[in-house]
C-alpha cells in the first residue's frame, strides 16, 4: 500500500513537471508549426535565472517570477530576429535553427556560471515533510502535483474562454484566414513562442528545488518532453496533460514492475503509438 | 680600431645572452592532457586542468624538469571515445608530446587504452576508476596513479563488514561504473562475511545515468528492506539522489549507507548543509586525510590560488606531473621508454600519500580515505570525522585477480 501510494505521488509530481514543458512544446508546434529544440535549454535558464535572483534577494517567489519573465523576453528577441525569418523555410532549417540555438545556450550558461552543480532551496513553507506511512514525503512534491493541474486549468481557460485564447487557436488552425480576418499574425507568433519560452522556464524554476541545476538540465528533460508532446498530440493541450501524466507514472510503476526494461518504456509507449495512431491521443488529423 | 670594438660588443652580447635564464635555452617537457572540458561534465576536466597548471607552475619555477621547462597542452575528449582518441593523436602527432596525461571517463579510457601501444607514448591516468584499463585491456604504455574502482570498493567492502548489516542492496547509475561497483562489492563482501546476502536483480536499483529524478527508485530500494545499501551515484545525479533522499527519509538510519564517491568536493560543496551528517562517503582523493607535511602545504597552495579546497580529479592530474617527474630524474633523460621503465615499480610523494607503481599492472597502490560526514565551522563544507583511512597494500586486488597479462 505504502509503495503504491509513494510511488503515485513520484509519478504525478513528475508528471506535472513534465506537463508544464511539454505543454510549452505543443502550444508553440500547434501555432506557429515549430518544433523547438531549443525548448529543454529555455527549462535549464529558468532554473539558472531563479538561482540567481535568489542570490540577489533570497525569495524563491521572486525567483519564479522573475526568471520566467526573462525567458520570455529572451524567447521575444530569439522569434523576432532568428526564427521569423525561416517560417518559410524547409523545416530542416528550422530544426537546425533551434538546434544551434540549444547549442549556444546551453555553453552560454557555462561560461556565465560555470560548469559545476549549483543547489536550490525550496522556500521554507514548502521545503518540509509529510510523514506518509512508515516515512516521509516531501511537501514540494505535493506543492507540484497541486501546481500542475492549476496551471493547467488556468491554461485552459485562457484557451477558450478569453479572447486572445481562440485568436491563437484560430491561428493554429489556419493562419492564413486568420491573417485574412485581420489578426496581426506575426505579433501572435511572437507573443505565442515568448509564451511558451515562459512556461518552458516556468517549469525550470519549479524544478530548481528538486533537482541539481546544471548545464546538463535542459537535455534530458527535452527528449521526455518530445515524446509527450507526440503521444498526446502534437498541438492538443489536453494531449500534453494526459500524455505526460502517463509518461510519469509509467516512469514511476516501471521502476517496480519491469526492471531493467524501465528504461525503454517511453520509447515503446511511443513506437506504440506512433504505429496505432500516428496523430496521438488528442492530435488532429494531419 | 672600430673591428676590435665590433668584436668586443658582438662577444659581450654573445655571453650576456647565453648567461641569461638556462630555461629559456632547454627544449621544453610536453605534456598532453586530454580530459572532459565541455559538456555537462565540463567540471571534472576543469578542476583537473587546475591540478595540472599548478603543478606546472611550481616545477618550473624550481627550475623545471632535469632543467628543461614543462610545457602543457590541453585537449577536450567531451567525454566520446573517438574525439578522445583524435585529441591524444592529435597531441602524441602534433604537439609531439613527451607524455600523455588524463581521462576521466572509464568508457573513455577503457576503448582508448588499446589504441595507445601503437602511438609509443606513456599514458598516466588521474581519474578513470574502470578496472580493465590496468586489468583486461593493460599494456606497458599505460599507468594509473589514482585510486581505481576495485580499491575503493574494497575499502567499502571493509567497512560493510564492521557493520552488523546482513543483506544488502545498491542503487548505482546503469553503466558499467555502477553494475562493476556492485559486482566488486559483492566478491569481496563475501570473502570477508560469507554470511552476507545481496538483493536479487530485480530488487537493486540502477538508474539511467539521465535520470533526474530518483524517487522512484528510493521508493524501490526502501520498500525492499535492506540492511545496507551501496551507493555508486556520483556527480549531479549524486547530488539529485541526495536531495531527493534525504526527503524520503532514505538516510533516516533504517539500514547503513555507503556512498563510494560522496566525499567528491563537487558534491559536497553543491550540497552545503543539506548532505545528511553521519554517513560513510569515500574519494578518490580527500584533502584532509594525509597529515604530511607535502598535503598540508599542496592545499594551502591550492586554496590560496583558486578560493576551493583541491578535489580528487585536480590532485589526479597535479600528482600525475610530479610522478613522471620523479620518473624522468630517476631515468636521466626525457626519453619515453626510458621513462616507462622508470615508472615502473617507481614510489613516489603525493599530497594523498606514498604511491608505489606496480610493475606488473601499471596500477598504484594508493591510500583510500572513507569517513562519517560531518559539520564543521572550519568549512563551508561536510568534512569527514573520523576518517578511516585504508592502507593501499590491503585494498589493492593481487596482480592475478586483476586480469592483467602484462608481464
Amino acid at each position: 500500500m505504502e509503495s503504491l501510494v509513494t510511488n503515485l505521488l513520484n509519478g504525478l509530481s513528475w508528471g506535472m513537471l513534465l506537463f508544464l514543458i511539454s505543454v510549452g512544446l505543443t502550444t508553440v508546434f500547434g501555432v506557429l508549426g515549430i518544433l523547438n529544440f531549443a525548448h529543454g535549454s529555455f527549462f535549464m535558464l529558468g532554473a539558472y535565472l531563479c538561482m540567481q535572483v535568489m542570490h540577489v534577494v533570497p525569495s524563491f517567489w521572486l525567483g519564479i517570477l522573475i526568471g520566467p519573465l526573462a525567458v520570455a523576453l529572451l524567447g521575444i528577441v530569439i522569434e523576432k530576429f532568428l526564427l521569423r525569418r525561416v517560417y518559410d523555410r524547409d523545416v530542416s532549417f528550422q530544426l537546425l535553427l533551434t538546434f544551434a540555438i540549444l547549442l549556444v545556450l546551453d555553453d552560454a550558461v557555462r561560461i556565465i556560471w560555470g560548469a559545476g552543480y549549483h543547489v536550490v532551496d525550496a522556500p521554507k513553507i514548502l521545503a518540509g515533510t509529510i510523514p506518509l506511512f512508515s516515512h516521509s514525503y516531501p511537501v514540494y512534491r505535493i506543492f507540484l502535483i497541486i501546481i500542475g493541474p492549476l496551471i493547467g486549468i488556468a491554461l485552459w481557460s485562457f484557451f477558450h474562454f478569453t479572447r486572445w485564447g481562440r485568436i491563437i487557436r484560430a491561428a493554429a488552425v489556419d493562419r492564413e484566414m486568420a491573417e485574412g480576418i485581420g489578426i496581426r499574425v506575426p505579433l501572435l507568433f511572437t507573443a505565442v513562442f515568448a509564451f511558451g519560452s515562459w512556461l518552458a522556464a516556468l517549469g525550470g524554476a519549479l524544478a530548481a528545488p528538486h533537482q541539481s541545476v546544471a548545464p546538463s538540465m535542459g537535455e534530458s528533460i527535452i527528449i521526455e518532453s518530445f515524446i509527450v508532446v507526440v503521444i498526446g498530440g502534437m498541438g492538443s493541450f489536453p494531449g500534453a496533460f494526459v500524455g505526460a501524466l502517463l509518461l510519469g507514472l509509467l516512469e514511476s510503476f516501471g521502476t517496480v514492475f519491469a526492471g531493467r526494461a524501465q528504461m525503454a518504456l517511453p520509447y515503446i509507449l511511443l513506437a506504440l503509438v506512433l504505429l496505432i495512431r500516428p496523430r496521438g491521443f488528442f492530435g488532429r488529423e494531419a | 680600431m672600430r673591428k676590435k670594438l665590433l668584436a668586443a660588443i658582438l662577444m659581450f652580447s654573445l655571453v650576456g645572452f647565453s648567461g641569461l635564464s638556462p630555461l629559456w635555452a632547454a627544449k621544453p617537457v610536453k605534456l598532453g592532457f586530454t580530459y572532459i572540458m565541455s559538456g555537462p561534465f565540463a567540471t571534472y576536466g576543469q578542476f583537473a586542468k587546475k591540478g595540472a597548471l599548478m603543478a606546472v607552475d611550481e616545477i618550473n619555477q624550481a627550475g623545471g624538469i632535469l632543467g628543461h621547462p614543462v610545457k602543457a597542452f590541453f585537449e577536450d575528449s567531451t567525454g566520446k571515445p573517438d574525439v578522445a582518441l583524435r585529441a591524444i593523436r592529435k597531441l602524441v602527432y602534433q604537439q609531439k608530446v613527451d607524455c600523455l596525461i588524463g581521462l576521466d571517463s572509464s568508457g573513455v579510457a577503457k576503448s582508448v587504452v588499446p589504441s595507445i601501444p601503437q602511438m609509443k607514448t606513456p599514458l598516466i591516468i588521474t581519474h578513470a576508476a574502470t578496472p580493465d584499463v590496468t586489468g583486461n585491456v593493460c599494456n606497458r604504455y599505460t599507468f594509473r596513479i589514482s585510486l581505481n574502482l576495485a580499491q575503493n570498493v574494497k575499502a567499502a567492502a571493509s567497512l560493510a563488514a564492521q557493520t552488523k548489516a546482513k543483506t544488502w542492496t545498491t542503487i548505482g547509475p546503469d553503466y558499467a561504473f555502477g553494475h562493476q561497483s556492485w559486482e566488486y562489492f559483492q566478491k569481496y563482501l563475501k570473502e570477508i562475511k560469507p554470511d552476507t546476502s545481496f538483493m536479487s536483480k530485480d530488487k537493486v536499483a540502477f538508474p539511467p545515468f539521465k535520470t533526474s529524478d530518483f524517487s522512484a527508485y528510493i521508493t524501490k530500494v526502501m520498500q525492499s528492506k535492506p540492511d545496507g545499501v551501496l551507493v555508486s551515484l556520483w556527480g549531479g545525479n549524486l547530488i539529485n539522489f541526495i536531495r531527493q533522499g534525504s526527503e524520503m527519509g532514505f538516510f533516516n538510519g533504517d539500514f547503513e549507507v555507503l556512498v563510494t564517491l560522496g566525499a567528491a568536493t563537487e558534491v559536497l560543496s553543491a550540497l552545503k548543509d543539506k548532505m545528511p551528517e553521519g554517513l560513510w562517503v569515500g574519494s578518490r582523493y580527500w584533502f584532509l586525510a594525509n597529515q604530511s607535511a607535502l598535503n598540508k602545504t599542496f592545499v594551502k597552495n591550492y586554496y590560496r590560488r583558486y578560493q576551493e579546497y583541491p578535489s580528487y580529479n585536480a590532485h589526479g592530474a597535479y600528482g600525475a606531473i610530479y610522478t613522471y617527474k620523479k620518473a624522468a630524474e630517476k631515468a636521466g633523460k626525457i626519453d619515453k621508454e626510458a621513462i616507462i621503465k622508470a615508472l615502473e615499480g617507481l614510489k613516489v610523494e603525493l599530497p594523498v600519500g606514498t604511491i608505489y607503481i606496480r610493475p606488473e599492472d601499471h596500477q598504484a597502490v594508493t591510500d583510500a580515505c572513507w569517513g562519517k560526514t560531518a559539520a564543521d565551522p572550519n568549512y563551508p563544507i561536510r568534512i569527514l570525522k573520523p576518517m578511516k583511512i585504508f592502507k593501499g597494500v590491503d585494498i589493492t586486488p593481487a596482480v592475478s585477480q586483476t586480469g592483467c597479462t602484462m608481464k
